[in-house]
């Protein structure tokens, strides 16, 4: 193979992968378009038998849609802001310094998010009843779920402050600029891109938050579409090509979204600080 | 006055004020709900005590009943083969492909980007589709692998016991992937073009590029990679529900997923936050070997 | 002056008591229950019937998913913040009731016009009671039978479908085509609630019952579905498939026969394209002991509740709305009294005339305030002997062993 081909055998070999790795992908929708019972047919249909596309309206028409998906944006966004607010500050002073402390801090950081959401909600609940936090559910949500958000962004974010040299911040100490200046001049906008990526997946995550919504939002005109979601499965049924359909509305504008900014999101990360 | 102000603007105070608040939050938001968890562990819990603090204490009552169930030890081995299984995997298939689509070749970038979908599609799709995807006589994978000619006849994923907790393994990997590629992917670009030229030159064949180059200058990606990797896998949750409830007989249950079953399932409100708290200190171990990673960090 | 002042203030009062008393008078009731989240069901649809025929009550109805209904009421219960009516699936509704969370009935019931307590069949009934007293009564009910598929078994010179579990097993022998991807039967012994739900009747049919699983009836069973799986008659998926979906497996004409119950019915209606059937629940001996499972939700009144008057009223609308709930959303009474109508769909109403006579024999989960660790002991045992990791009367007695420890607490 001569070395001009190269960079084709690659391209090949990647849509390969990523169509191995997009399969679910596929099996959602295909399952979306597939009667009750087809699904659990042996052998497999690989395409629907008889594609039934209205699914699509119906479950749109059935379900509030689009007052859920506003929800899931405002609490995405919600917890997206007060993450990047708080998060960014901490992770830029413990990419800073090197010393005990700092490992304090990060150990802290580390630890408080290790316990799984569902063991969180119920002393969660418990202290925004107290507070009377629970007449403002999805300011609560977002607060109880930036919390969890905190800790992945910070350790992230942090790795991105790594890579802004210290020179570059002590020049602009030493042209008189004070801390917040250089901070707000110098080190924020290398770090920027980073910064941004980490944001756009804190954002993605918290558009999925579940465990708190469902117990914490009590009124359906408030509640996101990940809540929505769970309405389909019965005692005794689940409803399948719903949910498949639901989740299909869900996720692809998210995906054509993605696919349109991924460009910036991915290469923001990769190419680091200064490239 | 000033001088508060000129110490918040310009010295350690600005750090400080930083740091604070971010902790503050997480000490109000996730501080006190783990407090609440180790304190109920050495509690007896109840539905009419279940919103306040006060309550009779049993001393070690609820570690020793956990650790007397029958399952203890089966869901303990579980835990560690599920933990190193998806990490391993996660690690290993996310390093190879942040290695591949670093390579320069048209379209790379955006590939990498569609495999971030994992990251949005909802964990209750993601666990019927993978128990479609898993079934032993509509399984996709069992056609799969019959007509490659791997398997003879179909394997009962799910309710084989020799094989239930690798289904939820080979799912939970597909879902770390993509986490690991980026953030693997971001490290990688992260190392100066130039370290490689030199050892081009000094002939180095690219085995020995990776090991001595690659390795170290990531270390502290590693570090992060893995200790956020392990939280991630401890915390997962979705999958179980809908693959296979932690059976066949507890043969695919973890920690995780019995603490969620006890507290929520059984409403045994105290043994569940026992597990939930022996589980803090598997991550307590794993958080210090992450902290020591980054001592060995290079700043750029 | 004086006067004046008096008539003000008068005047004022007066007027703050006419603004007040439409508020003061009207009495605000939480109901919470699983319906009316995908599609309209009783709870959500009475509710809002009631609220809008009574002035002096406001119903606020909450619908909550159905695996979230038990910790959203204890964590509620806990913080002060309880419904007023609740609707639980029946084994759950013990853990409130022996706790004292709920209202206390019993003399109410008697009281009422409108409820008669003689109406219900007895299982649900027990699923309400605790300690002799009622604690909430029952909104419908399901059970389980056996559906066959009336072509294969045409196709194999079969004519009846089987009454004992010894036929269960010769049928699914003759049936089972792997050339064809068809197994003989499909049934859940999933590790959750559905697997207890299956198998729970099979214990009862031997004599035995929750606190006594380790009999000699319920072992020979387990050998019998140990084998079907072994011998691939039925396939090892059932330890993973929940009921919906392994009937989904029938529906398809991938198995033969299949356990599950009423709530299969308008989906087999829609998708099954052959003939089919439904058979009580088989047996162990030829004519013996009969069981079946006890689905179906129950109704409550919390103990917290400011007003339990109106929410006996509500209570009692609920009840007298019952004629409605099968024709409108499918479910089945609780009740002997009520006659189900003719749907016109000759399979459905076949088909329903099975169940109704199965509820006779359905037996409950419990009651009992700890019965999820009771269910949980069941369905391990299960999974340990049907996965051949323990003979199935080691798997039972261990079962028994982790039993007697919650009964004896």
């Amino acid at each position: 193979m001569t070395r001009s081909h190269t960079p084709w055998f690659l391209l090949i070999v990647a849509l390969a992968l990523a169509a191995v790795y997009l399969f679910p992908l596929y099996w959602m929708y295909v399952t979306s378009l597939k009667t009750g019972s087809e699904m659990f047919a042996n052998p497999p249909t690989f395409w629907p038998r008889d594609p039934n596309p209205g699914i699509f309206a119906e479950v749109w028409g059935r379900r509030t849609m689009p007052t859920f998906l506003t929800n899931s944006v405002l609490i995405a966004g919600g917890v997206t802001a007060i993450t990047v607010i708080l998060g960014t500050g901490c992770a830029y002073v413990l990419a800073r310094y090197r010393n005990v402390w700092i490992d304090i801090g990060l150990f802290c950081v580390l630890m408080l998010q290790v316990l799984p959401a569902s063991v969180m909600v119920t002393p969660l609940f418990v202290g925004f009843n107290q507070v009377g936090m629970l007449n403002y559910p999805r300011t609560a949500v977002v607060l109880a779920a930036a919390a969890k958000a905190m800790p992945f962004f910070v350790v992230l974010v942090r790795a991105t402050f790594m890579s802004v040299p210290r020179e570059l911040e002590e020049a602009a100490l030493v042209d008189g600029n004070s801390r917040i200046g250089a901070f707000f001049s110098i080190v924020l906008p290398l770090a920027r891109n980073g910064i941004l990526v980490c944001a756009i997946l804190t954002f993605m995550t918290a558009f999925g938050e579940y465990i708190y919504s469902k117990s914490i939002i009590q009124s359906p005109s408030l509640q996101p579409a990940s809540v929505g979601l769970s309405g389909f499965l019965g005692p005794n049924s689940t409803d399948w090509s719903s949910i498949m359909a639901y989740s299909a509305i869900y996720v692809t504008p998210i995906l054509l979204a993605f696919v349109i900014l991924q460009r910036r999101i991915v290469s923001g990360l990769t190419s680091g600080a200064l490239k | 006055m000033s001088r508060i102000s000129n110490w918040l603007r310009d010295g350690v105070g600005f750090d400080i004020l930083l740091v604070g608040a971010a902790l503050l939050f997480l000490v109000a938001l996730a501080g006190a709900p783990l407090v609440y968890n180790v304190l109920m562990s050495f509690q007896q819990v109840d539905m009419f005590t279940l919103g306040s603090l006060i309550r009779p204490f049993v001393g070690f009552d609820n570690y020793i009943a956990v650790v007397r169930q029958p399952e203890f030890w089966l869901v303990t081995r579980n835990t560690l083969v599920f933990v190193f299984g998806s990490m391993t995997g996660q690690f290993v298939l996310g390093f190879a492909l942040a290695l591949f689509f670093a390579q320069n070749f048209p379209g790379a970038s955006t590939i990498r980007g569609l495999f971030l979908v994992s990251w949005v599609m909802p964990g209750l799709v993601v666990g019927a589709i993978w128990s479609w995807i898993l079934a032993g006589d509509f399984g996709v994978l069992n056609v799969i692998l019959k007509s490659l000619g791997i398997i003879q006849s179909n394997i009962f994923w799910k309710s084989d016991p020799n094989f239930s907790i690798w289904a939820v393994i080979i799912a939970n990997i597909w879902l770390g992937l993509a986490f690991n590629m980026l953030l693997l992917s971001v490290g990688l670009a992260a190392i100066p073009r130039d370290l490689y030229e030199a050892a081009e030159l000094d002939g180095a064949n690219a085995f020995q590029r990776f090991w001595t180059i690659t390795l170290p200058m990531m270390r502290s990606t590693i570090g992060a990679v893995l200790s956020l990797g392990l939280i991630g896998t401890l915390q997962q949750f979705d999958l179980f529900p809908a693959l296979t409830e932690g059976g066949p007989a507890n043969t695919s249950n973890v920690a995780g997923f019995w603490s969620w079953q006890l507290s929520f399932q059984l409403y045994d409100f105290a043994k569940g936050a026992t597990v939930s708290v022996m589980m803090f200190l598997l991550v307590l171990f794993a958080s210090v070997i992450y902290v020591r990673s980054t001592r060995h960090e290079v700043r750029g | 002056m004086q006067f004046t002042k008096h008539g003000l203030l008068a005047g004022l009062a007066f007027g703050a008591l006419m603004a007040a008393s439409p508020a003061y008078a009207q009495v605000t009731l939480k109901v919470w229950s699983i319906d009316g989240v995908d599609r309209p069901g009783i709870a959500d649809t009475f509710s809002k019937e009631f609220d809008d025929a009574n002035d002096d009550i406001v119903v606020e109805y909450r619908a909550i998913p159905f695996d979230e209904i038990v910790n959203e009421t204890l964590r509620a219960f806990a913080t002060g913040n309880a419904p007023d009516i609740v609707s639980f699936d029946n084994p759950d509704f013990a853990l409130f009731s022996s706790r004292g969370a709920m209202l206390d009935i019993t003399d109410r019931v008697a009281n009422s016009e409108i409820i008669g307590k003689a109406d219900y069949f007895e299982g649900p009934l027990n699923s309400v009671t605790w300690d002799g007293k009622l604690f909430g009564l029952p909104k419908y009910t399901d059970t389980i039978g056996i559906f066959y598929n009336k072509d294969m078994f045409e196709a194999a010179g079969l004519t009846e479908p089987p009454t004992t579990w010894d036929q269960v097993a010769e049928y699914a022998e003759k049936l089972t085509d792997p050339a064809n991807n068809v197994y003989g039967v499909t049934f859940s012994a999933r590790a959750g609630e559905e697997g207890t739900f299956q198998f729970l009747p099979i214990i009862q049919m031997s004599g035995g019952n929750a606190d006594k699983v380790n009999t000699e009836g319920a072992a020979r069973v387990l050998d019998i579905w140990k084998s079907l799986i072994d011998n691939g008659y039925a396939s090892r998926d059932v330890l993973s498939l929940g009921q919906w979906d392994s009937t989904g497996v029938f529906n398809s004409g991938n198995a033969a026969m299949a356990i599950s119950g009423p709530w299969e019915i308008d989906r087999m209606v829609e998708d099954a394209q052959f003939d089919w059937g439904v058979a009580l629940l088989p047996t162990i001996e030829e004519g013996g002991e009969r069981s079946s499972a006890l689905g179906g939700f129950n109704w409550g009144i919390m103990a917290n509740t400011q007003h339990p008057d109106e929410a006996f009223r509500l209570l009692e609308f609920f009840v007298d709305q019952e004629d409605r709930i099968f024709p409108e959303f499918g479910n089945l009474p609780a009740r002997g009294d009520i006659e189900l109508p003719i749907t016109g769909e000759a399979k459905k109403d076949d088909a329903l005339k099975v169940f109704q006579e199965m509820l006779q024999y359905a037996q409950p989960r419990g009651p009992h305030p700890e019965w999820q660790r009771i269910s949980k002991a069941i369905y391990d045992a299960e999974q340990q002997a049907l996965t051949g990791q323990m003979p199935a009367m080691d798997a039972l007695n261990q079962a028994q062993a982790t039993i007697d420890t919650i009964f004896n607490q």
